[in-house]
């Protein structure tokens, strides 16, 4: 294996390693005991007296070296283990699990159809650079980029759930609760989405490979599928992929709004509850697939584009 | 004094050569401006009528922003109430200035203390090479994929909410843009001969770094803060409206939004509002931004061509 690839895995081994520590810390630094915390939400009581706190430290092991305590807690966490919920008393692993996977739908669904739209968009505005397309695209994504997605939700709802009655409000359940919320997440990307995409297939445009293939007798279209947009679309995966990490856990308030049972509504709530166990596995999870995603992208950036490589390579 | 950076047009070389040439510069560069990108001056006078609106809050607002008239809840506009009544009847026009104040303060101050912050990380990572700076340019890398809101909930977790809270929070998810296009202008304007030229003259690495790099430095870093601005000015809009923001009685334009959610069906102008607010400085601020970047490019590529 080439030593840059080996190099991006040891990074990111460590970059994980000091985020769960980080972690793993939280409930350290709080002013609450986090014995008492524990306590409180195992007992329902806040009235222990100091022996039986004592006796439960001992109990948990919590009076170690902060650092015996964070290996222990890392083996357990690699292994699934993130404890009970303070709250639902129920695991963990299987309440981060199921918001997991209505975040990854919610997400691919609202940056799928930015993806979707901003792709073509960007080309042919690319391709006719002053037209009447290339300004209405321009300005519509200008717009788009300036809405806040929670006003863009509410708006939605009243508009599609409220006033036409073709969609539900909130919730989620079946296909139909999936789109106001992909929608009014979708917004922003796709303004993002289409920026870039013009601006790097008017590089490719202008790119000497594309103009040798024009002036060797290629249609404009064959010369764009053959050689311009796979060049073009890098800028836009990556940023797709920054977005995808982003939204993955920090759709808190689209969440929040629609009653989306996904990942940063768990951790909201986790906040907001004290629920220091959904929390850390949360955060955790959030940061893990985060630097995953980083990972691919950058690896998968590597092999897509020639001149990437040798600078890795020789890096 | 060092010729600071090249002039933006042909027109107004004359004038920046000359030794008392200062206002002549910003008065050309206005007016080349203002000739040469409808959309920047529009967008412009635009955003600063918001701010100017915002200064002269106290003067304008002809109520105070918390006073309730429960008797005229959810009243329309009128010659007393501009913008009609909330939920508890208080005045919304004045809410809307007295919220703006809020949002884009805390914006603005976030946003210089990420510039600084990230100015000087970029330069020290280009400075520094080797370890530090792949240290960094990876923290960069994941600093931007993470959640902002996330941060800043977890921050509120463990300090508390507060408007200090609130800054740090949006700082340390904000400073990256800034600390990696400082590092990569950094990286170039050393390698640039008139560096070394100041180098061989005896230059010391400080009169450098404020004559030479900063200059340079300053106008990117500005558009980029105009290009953030939209974002970030969203952010704690968000923040806001899951009540980790502003703490009442204070109130901002996200805040005044999520208060009116449940009366959605029944006052949709009091959602509707507050959201065009931000709506409509967030696109103004970022149109400025894009302005001030196109120019900065057709200067780059006139000065290239010129050579």
């Amino acid at each position: 294996m080439p030593i840059f690839i080996l190099r991006r895995f040891a990074v990111l081994a460590l970059a994980l390693l000091v985020v769960t520590f980080l972690v793993f810390l939280i409930p350290y630094i709080g002013e609450t005991d986090p014995v008492r915390a524990l306590a409180r939400a195992r007992f329902g009581r806040l009235d222990l007296d100091a022996a039986t706190i004592e006796a439960l430290r001992l109990e948990l092991g919590m009076h170690r070296p902060l650092i015996v305590q964070y290996l222990d807690w890392l083996r357990s966490a690699v292994t699934g283990d993130f404890g009970n919920s303070y709250m639902s008393r129920e695991p963990v692993v299987e309440q981060v699990w199921s918001a997991l996977k209505v975040s990854v739908v919610l997400t691919l669904a609202s940056l799928g159809f930015a993806f979707a739209v901003a792709v073509p968009a960007g080309s042919i505005a690319a391709l006719r650079q002053g037209g009447s397309f290339d300004m209405a695209t321009k300005s519509l994504s200008q717009a788009f980029v300036a809405v806040p997605e929670y006003w863009l939700a509410p708006m939605s709802i009243l508009v599609f759930a409220l006033y036409l009655g073709w969609l539900p409000s909130a919730g989620w359940r079946g296909p139909e609760s999936v789109i106001l919320p992909a929608l009014a997440l979708s917004l922003r990307p796709m303004g993002y989405f289409t920026q870039v995409m013009r601006a790097s297939m008017i590089d490719v445009l202008n790119s000497p490979h594309i103009v040798a293939a024009h002036s060797r007798g290629l249609s404009v279209r064959r010369t764009l599928i053959a050689h311009g947009l796979r060049n073009a679309l890098l800028p836009v995966i990556t940023l797709f992929s920054v977005w995808m990490a982003g939204l993955l856990g920090g759709a808190v308030v689209i969440e929040v709004i629609f009653a989306v049972p996904g990942m940063g509504r768990l951790v909201y709530s986790a906040i907001v509850n004290g629920d220091i166990p959904v929390l850390q596995a949360g955060l955790v999870a959030i940061v893990t697939l985060a630097v995953v995603i980083n990972t691919v992208t950058d690896l998968a950036y590597t092999v897509l584009n020639p001149v990437v490589r040798i600078d890795n390579a020789t890096a | 004094m060092p010729q600071l950076d090249t002039p933006l047009s042909p027109d107004s070389v004359q004038g920046m050569r000359s030794r008392m040439g200062n206002l002549h510069m910003v008065k050309s560069w206005l007016v080349h401006l203002s000739r040469h990108n409808r959309t920047l001056l529009v967008a412009g006078s635009v955003f600063a009528t918001v701010i100017v609106l915002l200064l002269l809050t106290p003067w304008i607002a002809q109520h105070a922003p918390s006073a309730m008239t429960l008797s005229e809840r959810f009243a329309g506009p009128s010659a007393e109430h501009w913008l009609g009544q909330d939920h508890l009847g208080r005045d919304v026009f004045s809410r809307l200035l007295y919220g703006g104040q809020f949002s884009v303060s805390i914006t603005t101050i976030t946003l210089v203390i990420s510039a600084v912050v990230g100015t000087l990380l970029g330069v020290i990572s280009a400075r520094a090479g080797g370890v530090v700076d792949e240290f960094l340019m990876r923290l960069v890398d994941l600093m931007i994929s993470f959640p902002d809101v996330l941060v800043a909930l977890l921050l509120v977790a463990i300090l508390g909410p507060g408007y200090g809270t609130l800054i740090l929070a949006l700082t340390i998810t904000g400073w990256t843009p800034f600390a990696r296009m400082t590092r990569g202008l950094a990286l170039e304007i050393n390698a640039k001969d008139y560096i070394r030229a100041a180098e061989i003259l005896g230059c010391s690495r400080t009169f450098i770094i404020v004559y030479h790099v900063i200059p340079n430095v300053l106008r990117p870093l500005a558009t980029i803060a105009f290009l953030r601005f939209g974002h970030k000015l969203i952010t704690v809009g968000s923040l806001s409206f899951l009540g980790l923001g502003v703490q009442p009685p204070d109130t901002d334009w996200a805040a005044m939004l999520a208060e009116a959610l449940p009366y959605l069906d029944r006052a949709p102008a009091l959602v509707l509002i507050p959201g065009l607010a931000i709506f409509i400085t967030a696109l103004s601020v970022t149109l400025v931004g894009q302005g001030l970047e196109a120019h900065l490019d057709a200067k780059m590529k006139w000065r290239h061509e010129s050579k």
